[in-house]
């Protein structure tokens, strides 16, 4: 199967297929993944200066030219070279895939661009067994939610979630407390010994001013002084030896798809907080893969599967071929990302890619 | 054979680098003319040696274009992004001392570690629209301290050339990662070090491109380091 017939199969399935430019603006890049991106790709400059790098993925152009085309609600699809600098693979390499944009049935959305994945590969190659490895950013959520912690204990975890030995620290460090030194100048000490974010904002304030710091350039003195009040908080916040087995447990759940609805209610029964939105929005996600008529066999849900980047909101997932280790083909709900790009108001996204030349022989080099 | 090394061209660096190799017994004499960059080792003729600006000195060991220079181990950190199948450390010469280190505003009273800078590198989008702005010259480094020893993706880097400590207040960067060897200049821009901000103590090395050699090249580089290291 060639290019063209992939791309063709996308506008069956209801897909525009946008140009995307081999060259791109480094900044959206770098500024939604992550300065470690720059080493990963290929940089170069215009004569004014400006960051363009080779195309390095097609997620983030195909979102801005959706924002661009002013539209509510599109398909699209692409498939074409991506460069990154990899240490024993090639720089080049091709990749084919769909994002779904701007529709808000979320389970419905998300079991359609699983179904759109596995079309899409039984068409590069037909016979293939596939396994999916399914996670859910928003249960992982819910569970740390229904633990009790303070709000910026929940952030951190949330944000390392999909990083194994970054929630393990994030653990570790919960169950021992942390000193602080206290070697604050005189008058930030007693306003936060008194609890009083006003007093201490104007005492910030009143330094900033006379270090020569821009007030509002960067963080704000009523910033700097909600986080000290709150770290307090924090710093003393304890997860007991239950709630961190539970977590553990939690994170350690690896069930068939067909059974995690059950799995995740009787978890969620032993926990005192409420996650039964989430698990509804679960189950229904899973009717609606059925609906879509793919074979719930191949689907695994691992709990303790995300991908730490801020913008993954709920499901992940990811398919190999039977007997293969290194996925086919990766995807997930980014409902961040259109904002971090510059959309006014949040728009709802999905979508998956595939890595192409993992897939030996299915593909004619072309286009 | 020849080996050529380069030596700094310009202050300290270029008089403790000629002192130190005078006393380890490779005395080098300097141009008479001093417009020129061009040195010689009386007693090892084998050594042909020059004088470049420290960084460039990092950039030729890197490229395989000298044989030998001394020079900051952060430039040689810097140069190459696999600065270690490119450049070998000989010996480290006990001068040009200084530390490569993360740095917040004082007034950042909240923020003492990385995991602090974390929080706030993680929440300064949404406040401030912006991702969290790193000024610095070394952006390697920086990456792998924040993006791989500590899990830190979402932050940019300022490239700055110049005066990096004077960026926070003047609002073009919020923090800082640069070299200083005794906190003044930070203490003067009202900056302070974070607990575990220690990225590198640098100093100035003897640093070899690593490249295949002779039997008596090879012999002599071993020589100079071990002169040199001790």
């Amino acid at each position: 199967m060639n290019s063209q017939s992939l791309l063709s199969l996308f506008a069956e399935r209801g897909c525009d297929l946008p140009q995307i430019d081999l060259l791109q603006p480094a900044d959206p890049f770098l500024d939604t993944a992550g300065e470690d991106l720059r080493r990963r790709i290929f940089i170069t400059a215009d004569g004014n200066g400006a960051s363009l790098c080779l195309r390095p993925e097609f997620t983030i152009p195909v979102c801005l030219h959706h924002l661009a085309s002013g539209r509510a609600q599109a398909r699209y699809g692409y498939s074409g070279s991506v460069f990154r600098q990899r240490k024993d693979e090639p720089h080049e390499f091709r990749q084919a895939g769909m994002e779904d944009l701007g529709d808000t049935s979320i389970a419905a959305a998300d079991a359609r661009s699983v179904a759109d994945a596995l079309a899409t590969l039984d068409a590069l190659s037909p016979g293939a067994r596939w396994h999916i490895t399914l996670g859910d950013q928003a249960v992982f959520e819910a569970v740390i939610r229904a633990l009790g912690l303070p709000a910026g204990w929940r952030k951190k975890l949330v944000r390392s979630f999909g990083s194994p030995e970054k929630v393990e620290a994030l653990i570790a460090s919960l169950s021992a407390p942390r000193e602080r030194g206290n070697g604050h100048p005189a008058e930030i000490a007693g306003a936060l010994d008194a609890g009083d974010t006003a007093a201490l904002a104007s005492a910030i304030a009143r330094r900033m001013e006379k270090f020569g710091y821009l007030a509002a350039a960067s963080r704000t003195p009523v910033e700097i002084a909600t986080r000290m009040v709150e770290q307090a908080a924090l710093d003393n916040a304890r997860l007991s030896a239950e709630h961190i087995a539970d977590l553990r447990e939690f994170l350690s759940i690896r069930v068939p798809l067909a059974k995690a609805g059950e799995t995740l209610a009787a978890f969620a029964r032993r926990l005192d907080g409420d996650m039964e939105k989430v698990l509804a929005a679960f189950v229904a996600r899973v009717g609606e893969l059925v609906r879509n008529g793919i074979d719930l066999g191949q689907l695994e849900y691992d709990a303790a599967f995300g991908r730490p980047l801020d913008y993954y909101t709920g499901l992940v997932y990811e398919i190999t071929r039977d007997g293969q280790a290194l996925p086919i083909a990766g995807g997930g709900r980014y409902d961040r990302l259109l904002t971090l790009l510059g959309a006014s108001s949040g728009i709802p996204g999905v979508g998956f890619s595939i890595w192409l030349d993992r897939l030996p022989g299915s593909m004619e080099h072309g286009a | 054979m020849t080996l050529t090394l380069a030596l700094p061209s310009k202050g300290r660096l270029r008089e403790q680098a000629l002192e130190k190799f005078a006393a380890a017994g490779f005395p080098v004499s300097e141009p008479e003319d001093a417009r020129s960059y061009k040195g010689r080792m009386e007693n090892e003729p084998d050594i042909e040696v020059s004088f470049l600006s420290a960084s460039e000195i990092a950039r030729e060991l890197a490229a395989g274009n000298l044989d030998l220079g001394v020079t900051g181990e952060d430039l040689v950190r810097e140069a190459a992004a696999d600065w270690q199948s490119r450049m070998g450390i000989e010996a480290r010469l006990g001068f040009g001392q200084a530390d490569v280190i993360v740095a917040v505003p004082e007034v950042w009273y909240d923020v003492d570690t990385m995991a602090d800078l974390e929080d706030v590198a993680a929440e300064f989008r949404s406040r401030h629209g912006r991702r969290l702005r790193i000024a610095t010259k070394y952006w390697r480094m920086t990456q792998d301290f924040f993006s791989r020893t500590h899990a830190i993706q979402v932050y940019r880097i300022v490239e700055s050339l110049g005066a990096t400590e004077g960026a926070p207040a003047s609002g073009q960067a919020d923090i800082i990662v640069d070299i200083t060897s005794t906190g003044s200049t930070l203490r003067a821009n009202h900056l302070k070090l974070l607990d575990d901000g220690l990225i590198l103590r640098s100093q100035a090395c003897l640093v070899s491109a690593r490249k295949s050699r002779g039997e008596s090249d090879a012999a002599l580089v071993n020589r100079l380091a071990a002169s040199l290291g001790s």
